[in-house]
């Protein structure tokens, strides 16, 4: 046996090279990736790959595919990795073309020379890879659909879940594209149909058995929000330093309404149809509409009642961030006494709510936007947003609504109210 | 910065420092031996990732010494759901990570030294670089009964294995990397290497079980840089060369320029858990008055493909029970996030508190 360098650099045979008989030794591994023309129909087209040779003796190894028939690939691409004795070899694409059809299954067992695909070469042959066909509601494409924009079915409706769930739904009605296909060509007067997801058709049932039941109102009231804007700007670096999570505003209003909420019972009540009976209950669980990149979650925070502004600002950002790393629990999601919804993050101005079910009421807050009001007299601009408490007017009325925001108005504008227990 | 760049961009040329190389022991040029300061498993094997693509190593190979903070590292073609209790593994702040090379599942800690050796695929020669490994061990305690198996383990006193090996094959290069148990701590694994839930049957690549042993067990005044620098030594005599070990930061992007897109891909859960082979859930979820519902789940990629939850009839009608499938599919294979929030729109809508309730905590229980 001849040990050293062979300079061909091509062989036949993982263990002998023919043209300069040199032997390689077992210790030194080379791949190579024999290829075959193996149809008969298309015989410039059409390759076979094998499983390259193993080494070290070992006889078989497990393949895992990359990519799918169909699939186009480019040169050297990798198209499935064999896994053997704890090493992982990956099997590139001999040129460039469309994989035409796998020979093994995933994790089907392969030893040197098994053919493993079939590639149609050409790179003007190769068609994309088909994208997750828009399929009837029960297909499920490999990868989820993308997020659809923030829904806003009309600009005065604010939905406290707007249907974030058909995101998981794999259905087009979901997907922007489909909702309002693009003219492709100028003028083109065409029409797409697409069937409404159960999700969808759910919600919507649901909010129309909500909007017969209760007899929803929706009362208004502004906020200057010079004061709490004051503070935050005194504050937020102390507060940072201390409770290490910023100072939002957020947190002013959670607190707001879980004291308007212990005031006046009946907006933290619930009525149950089925037993004809009010709920009244002592503990006040806040659920907080929060924008994920996959859409509006809705988790709740529990006994604000009990807790000051860090401690509601710390659990808005605990949420927070477990909403955007996806970590939410179901637990999370719970319940709820009283929701608020913020529409003021994607600019909204005035706009009635919409209940969340099984709640009696909802605040909504708006956009801040500068004003000019009338102070003593004088006319000044105020940081001025527009909150808006939709309510079950079966349970609620009216001066209980206004009286309720009003509160949540006092509370805001000047946080010291709390302090005294006005 | 540019000085850094220049600097690693000279010592990967290899200029070999002192004394030339006999041909013989190396196809040519230097080894090179490095180690990672940072202790966080995506950076490292981000940095194998550069590596590989980026240092030529037909001329020269390298040895880099690494460890990391606790990890659950799985192989290439496993399954996390069942290597590991992914619950248990967040709440104790250990990463999970898969990676690029083969073979089963380790937990990695501060006790546990990572050897990565890369080389062209002409030189790769596994068995070569355990030898090395067992000849620095005898060096520095020459009474330490060590031996590579057939396994390509090294095992102490014949049974106790104290390193694993896995490798990964591309087309002009190749790595091999192994472990060795310097002091990790065992008790931590006992805890998160098992399933995270029951009922999965998959055909990803299996772990297989051994007694370890750490070698301070066996060597108590066996420190850990008395144990590199033997590493070091052996490996400079084995490949013929003398390379210092030089320290190397892979959190700095501007001496590894592009390390932070391995970063990411390794630490995205479309690599972690999306590329985990097609298996399917079977399992009964257990409800009160002695009830029970049948869970049967396909995922793909890491996402419920399909999902059936088979109720007794007189508990709450299919239908409702299809419902909550048919919410599941499409949302990663995972009891937080999407599925929770998709779970939890549809018992807003059909009311809380009742057996919807229950049965759809159960299957999200189920969800990894």
């Amino acid at each position: 046996s001849v040990s050293g360098e062979c300079t061909s650099g091509v062989h036949s045979s993982p263990f002998f090279c023919f043209s300069c008989r040199c032997e390689f030794p077992s210790a030194a591994n080379i791949f190579h990736i024999r290829y075959f023309k193996t149809s008969a129909v298309h015989r410039d087209e059409v390759v076979t790959v094998k499983t390259p040779a193993f080494a070290e003796s070992v006889s078989e190894g497990d393949v895992r595919w990359e990519k799918a028939v169909g699939d186009s690939v480019t040169e050297d691409e990798v198209v499935c990795e064999i896994e053997t004795d704890k090493t992982s070899v990956q099997v590139p694409a001999p040129a460039a073309g469309v994989i035409e059809e796998l020979l093994v299954p995933d994790g089907g067992k392969v030893e040197g020379g098994t053919p493993l695909f079939k590639l149609r070469k050409g790179a003007g042959a190769a068609k994309a890879a088909p994208s997750p066909a828009v399929e009837a509601p029960a297909a499920a494409p490999p990868s989820p659909p993308p997020p659809p924009p923030p829904p806003t079915p009309t600009p005065a409706a604010m939905p406290p879940v707007p249907p974030q769930a058909p995101k998981a739904q794999p259905v087009s009605a979901v997907k922007p594209t489909h909702a309002a296909p693009g003219p492709s060509a100028a003028g083109s007067r065409g029409e797409s149909r697409v069937k409404m997801n159960r999700m969808r058709l759910r919600i919507a049932q649901r909010l129309k058995e909500a909007q017969n039941t209760c007899a929803m109102l929706t009362t208004f009231n502004e906020v200057d929000m010079s004061n709490i804007q004051e503070m935050r700007k005194f504050h937020k670096d102390a507060f940072l330093k201390k409770h290490n999570i910023k100072l939002g505003f957020m947190s002013a209003f959670v607190k707001a309404a879980a004291h308007a909420l212990t005031d006046q019972p009946a907006v933290n009540a619930v009525i149950d149809d089925t037993t004809k009976e009010i709920i009244y209950r002592d503990y006040v669980d806040i659920s907080v509409a929060v924008a994920t990149p996959k859409g509006l979650v809705v988790p709740v925070i529990r006994n604000v009642e009990t807790m000051n502004f860090t401690d509601i600002e710390k659990a808005i950002n605990a949420l927070g961030e477990k909403a955007r790393k996806n970590e939410l629990a179901v637990e999370d999601m719970d319940g709820g006494t009283f929701t608020i919804s913020n529409g003021g993050v994607f600019g909204s101005l005035f706009g009635t709510p919409i209940i969340n079910p099984p709640q009696s009421a909802i605040l909504g807050m708006h956009g801040i936007f500068d004003r000019p009001m009338a102070i003593n007299g004088k006319v000044e601009i105020r940081p001025m947003m527009y909150v808006a408490l939709t309510y079950d007017h079966r349970l609620v009325d009216g001066r209980e609504a206004v009286t309720f925001l009003r509160k949540i108005k006092s509370v805001v504008e000047d946080p010291r109210v709390l302090m005294l227990d006005l | 910065m540019m000085s850094n760049v220049r600097r690693m961009v000279s010592l990967f040329k290899g200029v070999c420092r002192t004394r030339t190389c006999p041909v013989h022991t190396w196809t040519s040029g230097a080894g090179l031996v490095l180690q990672s300061r940072s202790t966080d498993v995506f950076q490292n094997l981000a940095l194998e990732d550069w590596i590989e693509a980026n240092v030529d190593l037909r001329q020269r190979g390298v040895l880099l010494l690494w460890r990391n903070r606790p990890a659950v590292v799985i192989g290439r073609h496993q399954n996390p759901w069942t290597e590991c209790d992914l619950q248990a593994a967040t709440k104790a702040g250990i990463h999970v990570a898969r990676r690029r090379s083969g073979g089963g599942t380790v937990f990695h800690d501060l006790g546990n030294l990572n050897l990565t050796f890369f080389t062209s695929k002409k030189n790769y020669d596994r068995r070569r670089n355990l030898k090395m490994i067992t000849d620095a061990l005898r060096r520095v305690r020459p009474e330490l009964d060590v031996q590579a198996t057939d396994r390509l383990d090294i095992v102490l006193n014949g049974h106790l294995k104290i390193s694993g090996t896995a490798s990964r094959l591309r087309r002009d290069s190749s790595y091999h990397h192994c472990t060795l148990l310097h002091s990790a701590d065992r008790s931590a694994l006992s805890a998160v290497l098992r399933p995270s839930t029951s009922g999965i049957h998959s055909n990803a690549t299996p772990s297989v079980p051994s007694p370890v042993a750490n070698l301070v067990d066996h060597a108590p005044t066996l420190q850990w840089e008395e144990l590199l620098e033997a590493l070091v030594d052996q490996y400079n005599e084995e490949f013929g060369c003398t390379s210092a070990l030089t320290s190397i930061d892979p959190s700095d992007e501007a001496s590894f320029p592009g390390i932070g897109l391995f970063v990411s891909e390794l630490s995205s859960w479309e690599w972690t858990f999306g590329k985990t082979p097609k298996f399917s859930v079977r399992t009964v979820l257990d409800l009160s008055e002695h009830r029970s519902a049948q869970l049967h789940l396909e995922v793909k990629n890491g996402l419920v493909a399909s999902c059936q939850v088979l109720v007794p009839p007189d508990w709450i009608p299919q239908s409702l029970a299809d419902q909550l499938s048919q919410v599941l599919v499409g949302e990663r294979f995972c009891r937080h996030g999407a599925a929770a929030a998709a779970v939890s729109t549809l018992l807003r809508l059909d009311g809380t508190g009742g057996r919807l309730e229950e049965l759809s905590k159960a299957v999200l229980r189920a969800m990894g």
